[in-house]
């Protein structure tokens, strides 16, 4: 377990200011948030680099805030590497490792078997990061910190050391935590996700409730949200949610039906917010649209006409003009080619009331 | 297309000329430095090389020199490198006071280096007294020569030790606490070796400096001589028919460590990530 609570550290004039969350034992733990936002001194601050000024963190059950670096059985593994240039290669993964058993298996499960060879000068910035990687991972941590570590790799070599850090991360029980600018690389590999701004850690949860659920708009926008619509909520007490089909339970745990107005639109979801201003998020994944009215649940149904096309590879981004609101949805590009979709097209957007996130 | 030509052609003129200007200010400044040197050691070389067999003065002088100049060169390793480590790694308060002391006696006249130095060391202060008592007389010794040469070349190597372990980001050391390293075995076993050729060049330059310092040894120990004193002395008694040959072989000297800089520079790499 990675439990960092109130964590504040300074490194030069960056301030990291009551940094909470947990990552349970044997999890794996990814850190989101804009370049500057502090993941790396958060990281750091964990790893005993930079010191903490305030607050607790503890790994597994110790409280290890005051731990010398050397004593915290974690490794590091930086976006460049940090290699040793006056050592070899293998000298370099046999540096710190648990065995010498322990580094040749690294080297090789990393692919950095192939590079023992070579002077670390001469190495590309992927095969810097396999052997940082390999060299981390020899020493046998309990706890693993990486910071953007699969950045420099190709696609193909990137999938591949990502499958290979997930799989020893599942073997050894490793906690495992890493800094990534990558949403999909976050929601593929991660069991909770933090999200940081400003050396504050705005939320953190399951990619899934991160994702789906931002705790505000910016945490929304920063995560890629196509549809942040301003608005007011209303509460509808008095309404019997016939409409909230198959989202009954939610009700039946104090979920309440709303109503939100954003200008021309008038949104329905189900919720527990407070009456007021704030902010719907709709993902672009869950609008559906079609030529016509749809025949399913969906609750929420706007006509409008395609403003915008673009093709991103298998995936189309469609905007749907409703009354002078901006409506994204994301579909295939196939399914796009399907409904027949061009610009001024009279199309169906719709969604359901629990696709529409209030912050 | 002729527009495009007419509005080039005026402003390359003032280009081409103050390319000319800074080819012939460069060419003008670099003969004005390597001319000197160059008749210096064409006019004694020869001479000074052959007075080597048959002068004891000459060789014992410039023994001495190398002697003291090494010994002065690792005292200033020994001290300044810390000293450089935590300049160059440490946030604290007074830390730019303290870059400013150490640069401090680079700015000051040599003589009145060695004058500040005879105060602290002569046989009338506190200090020198104490060292007298103990045997250690300063003043008038190779021991003066040695301080001399500490107090005046030191700075530089710690100037360029610091700019050796500023070069090496502190995330190697980081790496190796990770990897399970004290701080000093990290220092010991990565930034040490990462800036071992930055060390070393500034141990170059700083023992080049003691070697041709004359104004703080001849305040503090005018014998027995070193080179550059006794290249003085034979000018003055003897005129600059019998300095030439000194002069010539100190120039000379000079190339050893300009050598051992080049070739330190020359493997010199950027210590990459």
């Amino acid at each position: 377990m990675i439990e960092c609570r109130a964590l504040c550290a300074r490194h030069g004039s960056f301030r990291l200011t009551d940094v909470s969350f947990t990552v349970p034992t044997g999890a794996y733990g990814v850190v989101i948030g804009p370049a500057g936002s502090g993941k790396t001194t958060l990281l750091e601050t964990i790893a005993g680099i930079v010191p903490a000024t305030a607050g607790q963190l503890f790994l597994h059950t110790r409280d290890a805030t005051q731990l010398a670096p050397e004593s915290r059985g974690l490794g590091l593994v930086y976006q460049h590497g940090y290699l040793f240039a006056h050592l070899s290669v293998a000298e370099n993964i046999a540096y710190g490792a648990a065995s010498p058993e322990a580094a040749e298996e690294a080297a090789r499960r990393f692919g950095a078997d192939a590079l023992t060879g070579r002077p670390v000068r001469a190495l590309s910035g992927g095969e810097r990061q396999l052997v940082a990687l390999a060299r981390a991972f020899a020493r046998r941590p309990s706890f693993i910190l990486l910071d953007e570590p699969f950045s420099a790799l190709d696609p193909r070599r990137r999938m591949i050391v990502r499958r290979e850090v997930r799989a020893l991360h599942r073997a050894w029980g490793l906690t495992t935590l890493q800094v990534t600018h990558d949403f999909t690389e976050a929601g593929l590999l991660g069991d909770v996700a933090i999200l940081l701004d400003s050396g504050r850690a705005l939320q953190s949860g399951s990619p899934e409730d991160v994702f789906r659920r931002p705790a505000s708009r910016y945490i929304a926008e920063f995560l890629g949200a196509e549809n942040v619509l301003a608005g007011n909520v209303r509460v509808l007490d008095d309404v019997a949610p016939d409409w909230l089909e198959g989202e009954s339970a939610e009700i039946a745990h104090g979920y309440r039906a709303i109503e939100f107005t954003s200008g021309p639109l008038t949104l329905y979801t189900v919720g527990d917010f407070p009456v007021g201003d704030g902010y719907a998020v709709i993902r672009a994944e869950e609008i559906v649209l079609s030529p016509e009215a749809p025949v399913g649940s969906a609750r929420n149904r706007f006509r409008g006409t395609v403003s915008e096309l673009a093709t991103l590879g298998a995936l189309a981004r469609v905007t749907v003009d409703v009354n002078g609101v901006p409506l994204v949805a994301s579909l295939t590009t196939r399914s796009a080619k399907e409904l027949a979709l061009a610009t001024g097209m009279p199309v169906t957007a719709s969604f359901k009331a629990m696709a529409v996130h209030l912050c | 297309m002729p527009t495009a030509t007419t509005q080039s052609t005026p402003s390359r003129a003032p280009q081409r000329i103050a390319a000319v200007f800074a080819a012939l200010a460069s060419s003008l400044l670099l003969l004005f430095l390597a001319v000197p040197i160059g008749k210096l050691v064409v006019s004694g070389g020869a001479a000074g090389i052959r007075q080597l067999a048959s002068d004891a003065e000459l060789r014992g002088a410039l023994s001495l020199t190398a002697v003291t100049a090494t010994v002065a060169t690792l005292l200033g390793v020994l001290g300044g490198t810390p000293l450089a480590y935590v300049l160059a790694r440490r946030d604290f308060r007074g830390r730019a006071v303290l870059s400013a002391l150490l640069d401090l006696p680079l700015l000051i006249p040599h003589p009145v280096a060695g004058i500040a130095l005879l105060l602290l060391l002569g046989r009338e202060s506190a200090l020198g007294g104490v060292l007298l008592g103990a045997g250690l007389r300063v003043v008038g010794t190779p021991l003066g020569i040695v301080a001399a040469m500490l107090f005046v070349a030191a700075p530089l190597f710690i100037s360029g030790a610091r700019e050796a372990f500023a070069r090496v980001s502190p995330r190697y050391e980081a790496v190796a606490r990770t990897l399970g390293d004290s701080p000093w075995r990290a220092f010991a076993r990565v930034t040490l070796p990462l800036s071992r050729r930055g060390l070393i060049a500034s141990a170059v330059v700083m023992w080049a400096r003691a070697v041709s310092e004359f104004g703080a040894i001849v305040v503090l120990t005018y014998n027995p001589k070193v080179a550059s004193v006794l290249s003085y002395d034979r000018f003055t008694s003897f005129g600059l028919r019998e300095a030439l040959p000194v002069a010539a072989v100190l120039a000379l000297l000079a190339l050893i460590p300009l050598t051992a800089l080049r070739t330190l520079r020359g493997a010199d790499e950027e210590v990459a990530p």
